[in-house]
């Protein structure tokens, strides 16, 4: 696993105690996996995905990774609804350990409560969290 | 003088409950663990546990399924008494039966700081251990996970992550019968074989020597090994 260091953790992203980022752009929010996720996952095969339309509370398992024999469930940072997926990950889920913030997002949502987007970590608090 | 802490070698070990299952239906060995990990998500237990069990015969399919790689058909199970069961465990179709040793770590990778794919590894690495210790030479091969005697698999790898909580685990062939293996392409794989320690044992030269293939032999193994890979107290 890299060291927390070698970690690549963009400042204008906020981050979740679960290992996502989230990204904030004309009022819809862009969700991926971050680099600590990615490295401790390993090779990713699989992605599975929810439906746009889809709606989900904060928190709720929206989907999967599959990596190294090892199925891990993935949470929404703010509730929503699902605005848009990330196809491309159907037949090159590889694209989430190479391109994890920009070709190997996952999901875009439309919020229902913007604070839950402000209330999420920064970049200081999340690496605090992985320290602790 | 106070004694020296050489930085970051001052690491805390951790602690798990090691409970033998005995033969145990498959559904059951699930909702056993599915329950231990919710208990650990909702922090009711703190615990992590290790539970060792083998099953009666029985297929199962990984989240994503694995049906297709079923090369008889469901009647035949029928008759042979054979279930089939969907899971939401990492991999493809596999079989569990009498003779294979099977443990399910349900831990906390989160708070252990343990990685997924470095979990994996150390699940690995117990099967590789204990086939050492029966003077087998077993090893990780390129094709899949898992552990394999060239290109014979010998046990395989298949987990569940929920908010930081591992499920499933490994499932090592000590002495079943094989043959159901070959009404699979086992992890969905056509041009493999399926061996056991027991029929490595069979196969070489090394006769004479007395292998004891007794589960309480096994768990005594991935009970040391475990310990050692993940660095666990395991009581």
């Amino acid at each position: 696993m890299k060291e927390i260091n070698d970690l690549n953790l963009p400042e204008d992203l906020k981050y979740t105690k679960d290992h996502e980022w989230a990204k904030l752009s004309d009022g819809v929010i862009t969700i991926g996996i971050n680099d600590y996720a990615q490295d401790q996952l390993g090779e990713i095969v699989f992605v599975e995905l929810p439906e746009t339309g889809d709606t989900f509370e904060k928190d709720d398992e929206f989907g999967s990774v599959e990596s190294v024999k090892a199925v891990s469930e993935i949470y929404m940072p703010v509730a929503g609804e699902i605005t848009e997926i990330n196809e491309g990950l159907e037949d090159a889920p590889e694209l989430v350990n190479e391109s994890c913030y920009d070709d190997g997002w996952i999901i875009k949502v439309k919020p229902d409560d913007m604070s839950q987007f402000e209330a999420l970590l920064d970049k200081g608090a999340y690496i605090d969290m992985l320290k602790g | 003088m106070p004694e020296r802490i050489v930085p970051g070698s001052f690491k805390k070990k951790h602690l798990a409950i090691f409970q033998d299952l005995g033969v145990l239906e498959y559904k059951k060995a699930l909702e056993l663990q599915i329950r231990i990990q919710q208990e650990k998500i909702d922090k009711i237990i703190e615990e992590d546990y290790l539970f060792f069990v083998e099953h009666q015969c029985v297929f199962t399919l990984g989240r994503r399924g694995g049906k297709e790689n079923l090369t008889v058909s469901k009647k035949f199970l029928s008759a042979q008494n054979i279930d089939i069961i969907q899971t939401n465990r990492g991999g493809n179709i596999t079989y569990h039966c009498p003779g294979q040793a099977v443990m399910y770590p349900v831990i906390d990778l989160e708070k252990n700081k343990i990685g997924v794919k470095d979990f994996v590894y150390g699940l690995e690495e117990i099967m590789k251990l204990t086939a050492n210790d029966y003077d087998i030479n077993a090893d990780r091969n390129k094709k899949n996970n898992g552990i394999w005697v060239g290109n014979a698999k010998l046990g395989s790898v298949g987990i569940a992550i929920k908010r930081g909580i591992s499920m499933h685990g490994l499932a090592l062939n000590i002495n079943p019968d094989l043959e159901p293996f070959s009404w699979i392409n086992p992890c969905g794989l056509s041009d493999i074989s399926i061996t056991s320690i027991g029929k490595e044992k069979a196969q070489s030269k090394s006769m004479g020597k007395n292998y004891d293939f007794s589960m309480d032999r096994i768990k005594n193994s991935f009970i040391k090994h475990f310990s050692s890979v993940f660095d666990y107290i395991i009581r």
